[in-house]
């Protein structure tokens, strides 16, 4: 059993975190200007002619999906511009010539995410208090989808951050799939809502279940399958984990 | 004691050898001059050495521990300064020394202590609140030294560490590395400068597309009155010196 660097490690997140604060306009009031806009004008101006959804209103109704839709993009934007920024200034070969296994450097880099994007859902969270439509049901389930869909899209980040050559592709995934496939998975919408056949496709989106997942912690409504929603997720942080350990380990775009 | 042992190492980029079965030793405490033209392979067996690059044929130990199978032991004898500024350049001065010194498992009261010792050392007091990206290219240099420096290692490798700074900080590093090896550690200087190199290294390997082309005590290469750079002319155009 090998030793963990755990100084190391604990220097490399806080390394991470310092640099999430040196840019803090982009990182945390960014998104949080964004989500206040969402509230507003979806929850509170729209909302206020829209009727009960699953006997809540809409403000309630959309808030999680907003919520969730900010933590991805922060965990994703997180670790993604941290690698690739780390390739680009090489500034990586600091971490590669130190005593670090790979699985330390991932669990970093990860971690690192996870504490941005959760940053990001509790400002996003307290400006909901001021709206009055903050409710967590089960306090549990609502940390766990926060820091757990955090986890997947902070592994997807690393991915992109080691395939990116340019800057331009760090926002491609984002742009062309966090995107849509966010407001196509119920964050502003119940499923109900929609045609027969295209309810059978937004049960093909993971990002319906992770939308539903934490709206069921906060106001108690689910419209998917709770197992499915678990076992997709930790089914996807264990072969994102993999693929990215294996890229480690062989040295892809990382090692010269 | 080797420092540094390599023995048949092979490392190539998309089917060109790079570095074709280099094998060669350094003793501890020695100040190894490695020299060759641009290309030649300097960087990438540094780079095999320190981590930042991969290979899969042959092998490096490094006092003794082998930089593949006990990776983290290896790494924690080396400290390296590279040829290019591999630094978050929005970083401070003092920040990128003591990151350094975090990454190596050093506790914060041994890390500050360091980081001040090393900012004195190398001039750098007035500085360590700068962003690298403000620091002119002679204090970017000595931030690189400090930073390679902070965890004390008994292996020092040098890629060019004097290149772009001026005469006066030239001959100041000269002077550290000279008081470094005096105190025992083992140093490895590649250098474009052969002036420098003659000046500071006991044993010199030049490396020539590839392979090692000669080795040997400094003395050799400087017989007959000759300069180090009339021996360095003839091996790298393959002549006999």
């Amino acid at each position: 059993m090998q030793e963990i660097n755990w100084m190391g490690f604990w220097t490399f997140v806080r390394r991470e975190i310092q640099r999430t604060f040196r840019v803090v306009t982009q990182t945390l009031v960014t998104p949080w200007i964004s989500a206040l806009l969402y509230i507003f004008i979806f929850g509170s101006v729209v909302g206020s002619r829209i009727s009960l959804i699953g006997g809540v209103s809409y403000i309630s109704f959309v808030l999680p999906g907003i919520l969730m839709m900010n933590i991805i993009a922060s965990a994703f934007a997180a670790s993604s511009s941290a690698l690739y920024f780390a390739r680009f200034t090489h500034s990586i070969e600091e971490m590669l010539v130190a005593p670090f296994s790979h699985i330390e450097m991932i669990a970093a880099y990860t971690l690192s995410a996870v504490v941005r994007a959760v940053f990001v859902g509790v400002g996003i969270y307290i400006i909901a208090i001021f709206f009055a439509s903050a409710n967590i049901s089960h306090f549990g389930l609502f940390l766990f989808y926060c820091i757990a869909v955090a986890t997947v899209f902070s592994l997807l980040g690393i991915l992109v951050g080691l395939w990116a050559k340019g800057f331009e592709q760090l926002n491609v995934l984002n742009t062309f799939v966090i995107m849509p496939l966010s407001f196509l998975g119920g964050m502003f919408y119940s499923i109900d809502m929609l045609p027969k056949n295209l309810q059978i496709v937004a049960h093909l989106n993971p990002f319906f279940y992770f939308t539903d997942g934490i709206r069921y912690s906060m106001i108690g409504i689910r419209e998917s399958n709770a197992t499915i929603g678990f076992v997709l997720i930790i089914l996807l942080i264990m072969v994102l984990g993999g693929v990215v350990y294996h890229l480690f380990n062989i040295g892809w775009r990382l090692r010269v | 004691m080797h420092a540094l042992e390599i023995s048949h190492l092979r490392k190539g980029y998309g089917g060109k050898m790079a570095v074709n079965d280099v094998s060669f030793t350094i003793k501890a405490g020695e100040f190894f001059g490695f020299l060759g033209p641009n290309g030649a392979g300097k960087t990438t067996t540094i780079n095999c050495i320190t981590g930042v690059g991969h290979f899969t044929e042959g092998t490096i130990k490094v006092f003794g521990i082998d930089v593949n199978a006990d990776y983290r032991a290896a790494r924690r004898k080396v400290g390296v300064s590279p040829q290019e500024f591999n630094v978050d350049i929005f970083s401070k001065t003092a920040q990128i020394i003591d990151f350094m010194g975090g990454y190596y498992g050093m506790h914060k009261q041994l890390r500050q202590e360091r980081v001040r010792a090393l900012l004195k050392q190398f001039n750098l007091e007035e500085h360590a609140n700068k962003q690298f990206m403000l620091l002119s290219g002679g204090l970017k240099r000595r931030v690189m030294l400090a930073r390679a420096m902070v965890h004390d290692p008994e292996l020092l490798i040098l890629d060019e560490p004097t290149a772009g700074v001026d005469v006066e900080l030239r001959h100041e590093l000269w002077r550290h590395l000279q008081e470094l090896n005096a105190k025992g550690k083992t140093i490895l200087l590649t250098s474009h400068y052969l002036e420098e190199v003659e000046m500071l290294c006991k044993k010199i390997a030049i490396i020539n597309k590839g392979k090692i082309a000669a080795i040997g005590d400094k003395e050799e290469f400087i017989k007959d009155g000759k300069k180090l750079e009339h021996a360095y002319l003839s091996i790298t155009k393959g002549e006999s010196f």
